[in-house]
């Protein structure tokens, strides 16, 4: 498959989360899409493929994994074939992962962890992407991550390392706002000018979220209703994107379902406004 | 240094709650945190029951044990806590009620997203000759003898209603974890359907088993209660297939 064939899809979702599930499967909800947690349906069977099975039939699907491990030194061929076999049996929207590593030498952090933006993690991320693609049969959809450390001295932005990824694989990205908004406000740069750098005709899908401040900085924790600083980021981002998917994530502390619906409805109501604007 | 020895550095500061040289505290402090927190939030999920009948502050610090001694290196949370089992074994031996409960969070955990397997029907339990047939089992299905009550704690915790006081049990019972269509099940076992489970899963022929029975009960009374193993286990959807 061509990896840059990837359709675009316009419309606003919800990421699916498990005290949710019986309100999908017992009525029609007004979203055009849902994005679900690829490892916890990477199971060999029971009520999570059930659950999964019975929901895509009313609703678009986006696969969004945590443990690709693709700024590892190896990828887990295993884990690919079975993200592959998921993806056969749903054909998902796409499937998304984090630009990230989450582990070495048969350590797994469960965690994101930030990657040096040098020539050679370039290369490695690069030929695990290439890799990634073959084995899924698809492109892969990058999330970009929040992030705590800078490394000094490191050869570029994480825009420009982004925008080269792009060119070397024909992947795709999930503009995480909330993201960019922590990492910007950690590492003191403008999220303005890290759009502007990014190949926006690659993104396919955007992340709203919530985020804490911690001791020292601002924490990802996508555990609180998309603060104001977010939205209005927001606002200017997707009056520059084409056809993409918004979808309110919350991973913690999870609302009820009315909660994070009156939030895909403010998505939608600000992308026309600002798309108005811009007409 | 180059990635792969920067990354071996970080990941082995971030077990052990370290900073690695040239790094920032403060945004390590972020990483250690999601890495504990993490895992003590998963085992937590996985061992919900044991947590609650532990409490918090001693289930968090068992866990915190288990973390520093056994880091995750599966792709999947869920696989993570396995022997989790043994410690709480070993470091509350005279409270057997604990690891029985862990057990049971923890295979009840696996049945619930373990393989698909069809179960036999009532109907459909005829055979020829029934002293040669041995049994295949979904395999979802996993058993232990038990020294506690765990079973009627996990039930009474589950349901919301006090639960009982942890009392030692008879030898030889037993508790046994299985997935019937999508829902994880579990029961307690005499000692009589403990021991025939376990001939069972080892191969025996359903005439070995009465065979096994008669060295305690007299004949009529042997086929009585592995007739009553049989027919419990095909009605709760235990058994795939008749072989023999």
């Amino acid at each position: 498959m061509n990896a840059s064939s990837l359709p675009g899809f316009h419309g606003f979702g919800l990421g699916l989360r498990i005290p949710h599930y019986s309100d999908f499967l017992d009525h029609r909800q007004p979203v055009d899409f849902v994005e679900v947690i690829s490892e916890n349906f990477m199971v060999e069977g029971g009520r999570p493929l059930d659950v999964l099975a019975r929901i895509r039939e009313r609703h678009p699907v986006a696969l969004h994994g945590v443990s690709m491990n693709i700024g590892g030194e190896t990828l887990d061929r295993d884990y690919l074939r079975r993200l592959r076999a998921l993806a056969d049996r749903i054909d998902p929207l796409w499937v998304s992962d984090h630009l990230c590593w989450t582990g070495i030498a048969g350590f797994n952090s469960h965690d994101l962890l930030p990657l040096p933006y040098t020539e050679e993690a370039l290369g490695l991320v690069a030929e695990n992407i290439l890799l990634a693609q073959d084995i899924l049969g698809r492109s892969l959809v990058l999330e970009n991550p929040s992030t705590y450390l800078a490394f000094p001295g490191q050869g570029m932005s994480e825009a420009a390392f982004i925008a080269e990824l792009c060119a070397r694989t024909d992947c795709h990205l999930l503009l995480d706002v909330n993201n960019i908004y922590v990492s910007a406000t950690n590492h003191g740069f403008d999220p303005q000018d890290w759009l502007d750098r990014l190949p926006l005709d690659r993104v396919r899908q955007i992340h709203l979220a919530g985020h804490s401040q911690g001791r020292d900085m601002l924490v990802d924790t996508h555990d609180a209703p998309v603060p104001d600083a977010v939205w209005d980021l927001y606002a200017r981002f997707i009056a520059r994107l084409g056809d993409v998917a918004v979808m309110i994530e919350r991973d913690d502390h999870i609302p009820p379902l009315a909660d994070l619906l009156s939030e895909v409805s403010k998505a939608r109501d600000i992308a026309d406004a600002s798309r108005r604007q811009v007409a | 240094m180059n990635l792969r020895d920067w990354q071996k550095a970080f990941v082995a500061a971030l077990a052990a709650g370290l900073v690695p040289a040239d790094t920032d505290p403060r945004g390590m402090a972020v990483y250690a945190n999601n890495y504990r927190t993490q895992l003590i939030a998963g085992l937590g999920e996985t061992y919900a029951k044991t947590r609650l009948w532990l409490g918090d502050s001693a289930f968090d610090a068992a866990a915190g044990r288990y973390i520093d001694a056994h880091p995750p290196s599966s792709w999947t949370l869920d696989a993570y806590g396995e022997t989790f089992v043994q410690q709480l074994e070993t470091e509350y031996s005279l409270d057997p009620e604990i690891a029985e409960l862990a057990w049971l969070d923890w295979h009840l955990r696996r049945a619930f997203s373990g393989p698909d397997a069809p179960s036999l029907d009532v109907r459909d339990l005829v055979a020829d000759d029934w002293d040669r047939v041995e049994f295949d089992f979904v395999p979802t299905l996993r058993f232990r003898r038990v020294r506690s009550n765990a079973v009627a704690i996990w039930r009474a915790i589950a349901d919301e209603v006090p639960p009982p006081a942890a009392v030692f049990v008879e030898e030889g019972l037993g508790a046994r974890v299985w997935r019937q269509g999508l829902s994880p099940r579990f029961a307690s076992m005499t000692a009589d359907e403990t021991a025939c489970l376990d001939l069972a899963l080892a191969g025996a022929s359903f005439g070995e088993i009465c065979t096994y029975l008669g060295r305690t009960w007299e004949g009529e009374q042997a086929a009585r209660i592995a007739g009553g193993c049989l027919g419990a286990w095909t009605a709760e959807g235990m058994i795939q297939g008749l072989r023999g």
